[in-house]
């Protein structure tokens, strides 16, 4: 079972949650949630590690924080993409192909 | 890329300034997602406790992640800094006691420091002010040998002065001042005070300008009479003229002469410092003119200093040559007029340039070598407080290490402990290195009383001093942080909380007693130094000068201008003697051309048989009345004194002291032998008696060889006297000064200068070392004691249910007292010894300072055991006495 589960490579989590939140505005559980959905349980995220990421890429203006109501009703943190956030989705998002594809390539010489 | 930039500066800025806020929102953040993460786990079958237990598991460490979420923010360091002061702070102002010992502490070791700095930095370091270019001034030190005695000296004569300028080539800038004592204003305000004079080309040494006026020139700066011209120093303008601009032209008497006040020196100036600052500078060949009119022409009157500015490209080497080679050319003018002068191969004449700084140069006195011991000293002072306060901190740290321990389990970085044992220390230091300026600035006034100067600034607002403070204060916060970091970050102090240590349990760190045992060690080594400096001041206070001191004083006569023919001058200073005499409480009273370490005078001197008298060595010249040796108190050896028959025209007779008799005539009778007086055709003078040596140039001087004539044998007038009182000269000072100043003519005056007061300054350097070490020392010995006390009292506080097992037990009261004693006897002996290896080790160097004392006095290192033991013995009794009376019960309670 662990060896199914892969630690994140250096750099990948602030893609991931790019990622996550093109999808629409979630707050912090949310977002830890889908990931673990979404990648079947393969990826490990130590749930706490999200909200110094989360911090990070609201400083750099990629994401915006607003408090709201969850879907039980609670007050939450919930962040947005913003408009340079889209754009370096999409910057990241291309590098992340080029890399995966290359290594690919790589790895199928046999 | 911009965007990126400003969206970072905003949630900068308002991450500083909603700090409180962001928290809370982080706080809710988290508590949000783990509550939500429990709800899960409940909806999937578990129990809320097991459910919130589970969610916090998968989250992770919580106080990291904040840690790190503020990390993120990008204000981790400011952030971290100001969280950590202001929790340090709280914690501080939560134990107001220890918060104020320290500071306490602190602030004598600091305030100490920056006293003493502020000396030393002017005496040795900081240019004088507004100087130009200071790497390239120089002052000049002109160096002859004496009976194969090197022997150095600052002050020239006005032709001498000439003849190095007119013959050198490698300076830009030469000039010539001095400063001089003169009386000040007219009638009932005449006050004495410093007055400098200088060559005109004096002032472009400085990028001053002067405030009101001019400078003089070289107009006003001419041989032989200058002008009668004064520029204002800007304090004096400041405290007697009230700053008035309109005093330009005004009329102000200084010594004998009228001057005119053409400008006003900027703020500070003070040439370059010679003692006392002056109240005005007037042109030196004005000031030279007043004292006597052949001041250029021959090389009897030595007393202006030289400073020269090295052309660019100079190298100091070069131009000491170019000026030992003027120095020799002028040697030799001075041997055509003086045949008497030492040939050049025996005198070896050469220059040497020396800093701006006097005390750094060739002829630095003991005050130097002194300050910079008390420099080191101060020093050792901090060292002891801080170990002190290392101490006091690492207790405070072991009495918290539950917390502490506490902190780090909940995921606290290391880092951010050792922040906040740095912060707590730093803003100790903080708090301690102000307190310590403040001390400093009111310690000020007492230190310009010991040392000579006036030099020591306002530690307040002078900035080198406030740099040097806040270097020391940071030295010292962090050095003290560390004591107690060290542990915490070894994780000493959390395997304490692992083996279930509570805060009661009794824990003897082995760090705090070395700590206290250095405090104890450094104590004893000062008070070592205290001791032998008091004994050496006591051995020069009790030295045998050849004269008596305290009922002695000497009157000036300043005749300021008013000219009297030579009889009527001798009338004076007769008139000025039966006045004296008669007063009640005066014993005698004699005329005198020389006063001990005040002036000299001497003549050339022709022996019969030898060829050149001054090759043998020095020799002073003194007058007086027949009453001379009975007020001076100095003994006639053999033959006789000077009587009422040795006047004008009776045969010539000289009297010489013990040392002068030896060398002139050595292994021979020297009484009936002849010296002649200034040519060697002058009639024969007879040696008609012996006395003994006095002391006058210096107090370490052995043989001070004098020769004393009759004043009435002698063409020039006494320009003073002495007067022998009943009892202390200080006292009766004033009633001779009014008696006496009734027989005086038209303008002038006299002034009294009771020889204790020279003697007081010749006698500064031992009584400054004296003083500062005891004060040092003491204040090291009562840190010291607050260290010793603060560990055995934290000792016996530890171990109260310890104490109170063993009274239970049946321990009598003498039982638990030496218990406790004896730890803080040990640790008093552990130092002691330490101290005492420190203080021989360390005597070495200090046994030049001392005055006929061994730097291994048993007397001192006995008293100094003995004092420190019995601190000690105070020290642990108080924590020793409560340690007697813990109530048993109350102690097994705890348990």
């Amino acid at each position: 079972m662990t060896e199914d589960r892969l630690d994140l490579p250096q750099g990948t989590l602030d893609l991931l949650i790019l990622k996550t939140l093109s999808l629409g505005p979630q707050h912090g559980w949310a977002i830890s949630e889908r990931l673990h959905q979404v990648s079947r349980a393969t990826l490990q995220v130590p749930q706490g590690s999200l909200y110094p990421a989360l911090h990070r890429l609201e400083r750099r203006g990629w994401i915006a924080a607003t408090w709201g109501a969850s879907e039980n009703n609670r007050r939450a943190k919930y962040y947005a993409l913003t408009s340079a956030g889209r754009r370096q989705l999409d910057a990241e998002a291309r590098a992340w192909s080029k890399l995966t594809h290359a290594v690919g390539l790589v790895m199928e010489m046999g | 890329m911009l965007t990126e930039l400003l969206s970072d500066l905003r949630y900068r800025v308002r991450a500083l300034f909603r700090r409180d806020a962001l928290e809370q929102d982080l706080d809710q953040e988290l508590r949000f997602h783990i509550e939500r993460q429990a709800e899960q786990y409940v909806r999937a079958g578990d129990p809320p406790a097991e459910a919130l237990r589970k969610a916090r598991a998968a989250f992770g460490g919580v106080e990291r992640i904040k840690d790190d979420t503020r990390d993120a923010r990008g204000l981790m360091l400011l952030d971290a800094i100001a969280h950590d002061l202001r929790y340090a702070a709280r914690g501080l102002r939560l134990s107001p006691g220890f918060t104020l010992a320290v500071v306490a502490t602190l602030a004598l070791g600091i305030g100490a420091n920056a006293a003493v700095f502020g000396v030393l930095d002017r005496l040795l370091f900081r240019p004088p002010p507004y100087l130009r270019e200071p790497s390239a001034v120089h002052r000049v030190y002109l160096a002859s040998t004496f009976r194969g005695q090197p022997f150095t000296h600052h002050t020239f004569e006005f032709r001498r002065y000439l003849d190095l300028t007119s013959a050198t080539r490698s300076f830009a800038q030469v000039a010539a001042f001095a400063t001089f004592p003169a009386a000040l204003g007219t009638g009932p305000d005449i006050t004495e005070a410093s007055v400098g004079t200088a060559s005109a080309g004096f002032f472009d040494f400085f990028d001053a300008r002067p405030v009101l006026g001019r400078f003089f020139d070289r107009v006003e700066d001419s041989m032989p009479a200058g002008a009668p011209v004064a520029v204002l120093d800007y304090g004096y303008w400041q405290s007697h003229y009230g700053g008035r601009r309109d005093i330009l032209g005004m009329p102000i008497q200084i010594g004998p002469a009228t001057l005119t006040i053409i400008g006003v020196a900027p703020r500070g100036f003070s040439g370059l410092p010679d003692g006392r600052p002056p109240v005005a500078w007037v042109p030196i060949t004005a000031y030279a003119w007043m004292r006597r009119h052949d001041y250029y022409l021959n090389y009897n009157w030595g007393w202006l200093q030289i400073v020269v500015r090295t052309k660019p490209g100079v190298r100091v080497e070069a131009a000491t040559q170019d000026l030992t080679a003027a120095y020799r050319q002028s040697w030799l003018a001075e041997r055509a007029m003086d045949p008497s002068l030492a040939p050049l191969d025996v005198a070896q004449p050469h220059a040497v340039l020396g800093p701006t700084q006097a005390e750094r140069g060739p002829e630095a006195g003991p005050g130097t070598h002194i300050g910079l011991w008390i420099g080191g000293v101060a020093l050792i002072v901090l060292v002891v407080a801080a170990a002190n306060v290392a101490n006091l901190l690492l207790a405070r740290a072991f009495r918290r290490r539950r917390e502490i321990a506490v902190r780090l389990a909940l995921g606290v970085s290391r880092r951010r402990l050792l922040g906040h044992l740095l912060a707590e220390s730093l803003l100790l230091a903080g708090l301690g290195g102000a307190a310590g300026l403040v001390l400093a600035w009111a310690g000020g006034a007492a230190l310009t009383r010991i040392f000579t100067t006036d030099l020591v600034p306002a530690a307040l607002t002078d900035p080198r001093t406030m740099v040097f403070c806040a270097l020391l204060t940071l030295a010292v916060g962090v050095l003290t942080g560390l004591a107690p970091a060290l542990p915490a970050w070894r994780g000493d102090l959390v395997t304490g909380l692992k083996a279930g240590a509570r805060e009661g349990s009794y824990h003897r760190s082995r760090l705090r007693a070395l700590l206290v045992v250095v405090q104890g060690a450094l104590s004893v080594a000062l008070l070592v130094g205290a001791g032998l400096f008091v004994r050496s001041f006591s051995n020069v206070r009790g030295l045998h000068l050849g004269y008596d001191v305290d009922p002695v004083l000497y009157v000036e006569r300043n005749m300021r201008g008013v000219k009297l023919p030579e009889d009527q001058q001798a009338a004076l200073n007769r008139r000025l003697m039966l006045a004296a005499a008669e007063l009640p409480g005066v014993v005698s009273a004699t005329e005198a051309v020389s006063v001990p370490f005040y002036n000299f005078e001497s003549r050339g001197l022709f022996v019969p048989g030898i060829d050149s008298v001054s090759r043998l060595g020095r020799f002073q010249l003194q007058t007086g009345s027949p009453d001379f040796f009975r007020t001076m108190g100095t003994r006639i050896l053999a033959g006789r004194g000077i009587t009422t028959e040795d006047r004008r025209g009776a045969p010539p007779i000289i009297v010489v002291s013990e040392a002068m008799a030896h060398r002139l005539w050595p292994g021979r009778k020297a009484l009936g032998q002849c010296v002649r007086i200034d040519a060697d055709t002058a009639p024969c003078r007879t040696v008609v008696g012996i006395v003994e040596d006095i002391k006058q140039r210096s107090l370490t001087e052995s043989g001070g060889a004098t020769y004393y004539l009759p004043a009435d044998q002698l063409d020039e007038g006494a320009y003073g006297l002495f007067v022998r009182v009943v009892g202390r000269a200080v006292d009766a000072s004033e009633t001779i000064r009014r008696r006496l100043q009734q027989e005086m003519p038209g303008a002038s005056y006299v002034t009294i200068v009771p020889l204790a007061r020279i003697l007081d300054t010749e006698q500064r350097p031992w009584r400054a070392g004296a003083t500062m070490f005891l004060v040092l020392g003491g204040l090291a010995l009562v840190v010291a004691a607050i260290g010793l006390y603060s560990v055995i009292a934290y000792d016996v506080a530890q171990r109260t249910q310890e104490l109170g097992v063993r009274i239970a037990l049946g321990a009598r009261l003498r039982d638990v007292l030496r218990l406790v004693l004896g730890d803080g006897l040990r640790l008093a002996l552990g130092g002691i010894a330490a101290g005492a290896v420190l203080a021989l080790v360390g005597g070495r160097w200090i046994g030049t300072l001392l005055f006929a004392v061994s730097p291994r006095d048993p007397t001192v290192f006995g008293a100094v055991t003995l004092v420190l033991a019995l601190t000690a013995l105070v020290a642990s009794l108080i924590p020793a006495l409560r340690a007697a009376h813990v109530d048993p019960n109350l102690a097994l309670r705890l348990e």
